[in-house]
């Protein structure tokens, strides 16, 4: 088994790359080996063989600015994709993304809460807003479980139908709201769209923990999803716990992209599309596809941030819209192309 | 060896009863067979056995354990199943045998030669060597229940249980995997199989199991059970007494 060893080590090394590149562009272009030694300066024992030739402005560009911005869209990029492969593999169906069970609604009605009533007067400040979006996606999540629940027992339609209508009800409530502040609805209009914009390391420090988890989790729960996709009564008569599986992985599923929308808002595209897309390279293993699509989609974020804020800089486009922009077509292409239907 | 015991065993759904006081023992190396009417509560039976449903009253003990006790691992190591409609995923056909090894491997473990040489001669008994590359989702119905079959002889458990297993298949198929059952019995295993086509059952099964009704209302060798009167009791359409020439078993047709 030396290969899939070879191919994560060659997926991490591409990460870093462009991650690399992803840090020296930008309205301030930082030369690559000022980036590594700004690094470097900050390890211990380092820092005396290293002459510092940067700028404090291009230090603080780097390590304040675009660094936890870069960490932070490979771990959602990476965790999105993650979340994709775990709901689509636990509903069996192909159009699940991690916001199916009402994650994006929740989280939307939390922060639009945040941002046009609790933020204006006084609330603590921009800092709840992750809290609030959090809040409100494991609490909606939470609903859509027990809605969804046939006897005790998970129903993949049921839970998809649930999800919709929860989804419904909690998007008539932040119109509402939006419509009561029609003077403030910028801000919540521009995070329901999905930015990296701003995020720093208190950010990355949110959300990394359960997205880190939760990746470590999805990796362990990727063998018995392959016999899970065999249907309940197989997967059953070979030693797997059915409800508790669908358990783990709802949890696992919905604690990553709460995680993730809490404090990038509603980033659309890359849960759905990224599995489907190393589905088709790579096959349906889970482990392989839970591994291949977190580096995919980090490195789909990481790409397609750097083009949000770099295309038409100074304005900085929302990167949701280029995740759609691009994935849609590209989508398109792999569908028409593909052999591999879903099953 | 393994033996399965039923000890007046009910079960319903919501509250419409399925199985009433069901009472059973089951021995190695015996193939059976359960036929009955739809809705007369077969595979209800076969999820019980496998611990897929659980018992309202009574109880289920293999080899003279309750049932409840095994872990679900340990289960999965002693019965293998065919369901009734397996799903499918676009995995190749060895990947799908080759999970029939889960039960026995580590989480993190891969594969060892000695589970691909199971995976390979279950691959081979159930005729879908050829196949072994070919993503199942691109394959017939019957070679698809073939594969499926390979995967649950790769479990190399005592007992097999199969759900209608012949269904999507063609005659040739049909005597091909109820061949291999009985093969699989005679060298100590112990299958049950719930088929509709009286037939099959008649050439193959040692013992035939029929339910009607949620009850079990006879049991016996072929030649005991499928008398006319008994068919038209449980099925209500008449049949002539019909014997095949060279074997002497029941044949029923209308």
């Amino acid at each position: 088994m030396k290969r899939p060893i070879y191919r994560t080590t060659g997926m991490i090394i591409l990460v870093i790359v462009v991650a690399l590149a992803a840090t020296t562009i930008g309205t301030v272009a930082v030369p690559a080996k000022s980036v590594l030694k700004m690094l470097a300066y900050k390890i211990p024992g380092f820092s005396q063989r290293i002459e510092p030739d940067w700028t404090k402005a291009q230090e603080v560009i780097v390590l304040q600015i675009r660094l936890p911005r870069v960490l932070l869209a490979i771990l959602v990029g990476g965790g999105l994709s993650i979340a994709g492969v775990l709901f689509q593999g636990i509903l069996r169906n192909p159009l699940a993304d991690p916001y199916i069970i009402g994650v994006s609604s929740g989280a939307s009605l939390g922060a639009t809460l945040a941002l046009l009533f609790f933020i204006p007067m006084g609330w603590g400040g921009f800092s709840i807003l992750p809290l609030f979006a959090f809040t409100g996606a494991i609490l909606a999540t939470f609903v859509v479980y027990r809605v969804g629940m046939v006897r005790g027992r998970l129903h993949p339609t049921n839970l998809i139908l649930a999800g919709v209508a929860v989804a419904a009800l909690l998007t008539a409530f932040v119109s509402f709201l939006m419509v009561l502040r029609i003077q403030n609805i910028q801000d919540v209009y521009l995070w329901l769209m999905g930015s990296l914009s701003g995020r720093g390391w208190k950010h990355l420090a949110i959300a990394a923990p359960y997205i880190l988890v939760g990746i470590g989790a999805a990796v362990w729960l990727a063998r018995d999803l392959n016999v899970y996709l065999l249907g309940e009564e197989t997967a059953h008569s070979l030693g797997i716990g059915v409800q508790k599986l669908q358990r783990q992985v709802l949890i696992v599923g919905s604690l990553i992209a709460a995680a993730c929308v809490s404090v990038t808002g509603v980033i659309g595209f890359v849960g759905l599309m990224v599995p489907h897309a190393v589905r088709l390279v790579v096959g349906p293993e889970h482990r392989r596809l839970t591994i291949v699509s977190f580096f995919s989609g980090a490195i789909f974020l990481l790409v397609a941030d750097t083009l949000a804020r770099t295309l038409f800089s100074p304005i900085e486009l929302p990167v949701g819209i280029i995740t759609a922009l691009a994935g849609g077509p590209f989508f398109i292409y792999l569908m028409k192309r593909g052999s591999g239907s879903y099953g | 060896m393994a033996e399965i015991r039923f000890d007046k065993v009910s079960f319903s759904y919501g509250d419409q009863p399925v199985l009433d006081d069901i009472t059973f023992h089951l021995v190695p190396g015996t193939f059976y067979g359960i036929v009955g009417p739809n809705g007369a509560g077969k595979s209800t039976l076969l999820k019980l056995m496998d611990r897929f449903l659980l018992p309202e009253k009574g109880s289920i003990y293999l080899d003279n354990r309750p049932l409840s006790q095994y872990s679900l691992k340990e289960l999965a190591r002693n019965i293998a199943l065919i369901p009734q409609t397996p799903e499918y995923y676009p995995f190749t056909a060895r990947e799908v045998v080759m999970l029939g090894r889960f039960p026995f491997g580590h989480r993190f473990q891969s594969p060892s030669s000695e589970d691909q040489r199971i995976v390979e001669q279950a691959m081979m008994s159930a005729g879908v060597l050829e196949l072994a590359d070919r993503p199942v989702s691109q394959l017939s119905g019957g070679e698809r229940q073939r594969v499926t079959l390979a995967r649950a002889i790769a479990q190399r458990t005592n007992v097999l249980l199969l759900d209608e297993p012949t269904n999507h298949l063609d005659i040739e198929h049909q005597i091909l995997i109820c061949q291999l059952l009985r093969e699989k019995s005679h060298q100590g295993a112990l299958c049950i199989g719930v088929l509709h086509d009286l037939n099959l059952v008649s050439a193959f099964c040692d013992v035939v199991l029929v339910l009607s009704r949620g009850r079990l209302v006879k049991r016996g060798t072929p030649s005991e059970v499928f008398t006319p009167k008994l068919i038209e009791d449980v099925y209500g359409i008449r049949v002539p007494k019909l014997t095949h020439p060279e074997t002497g078993r029941p044949i029923i047709v209308p």
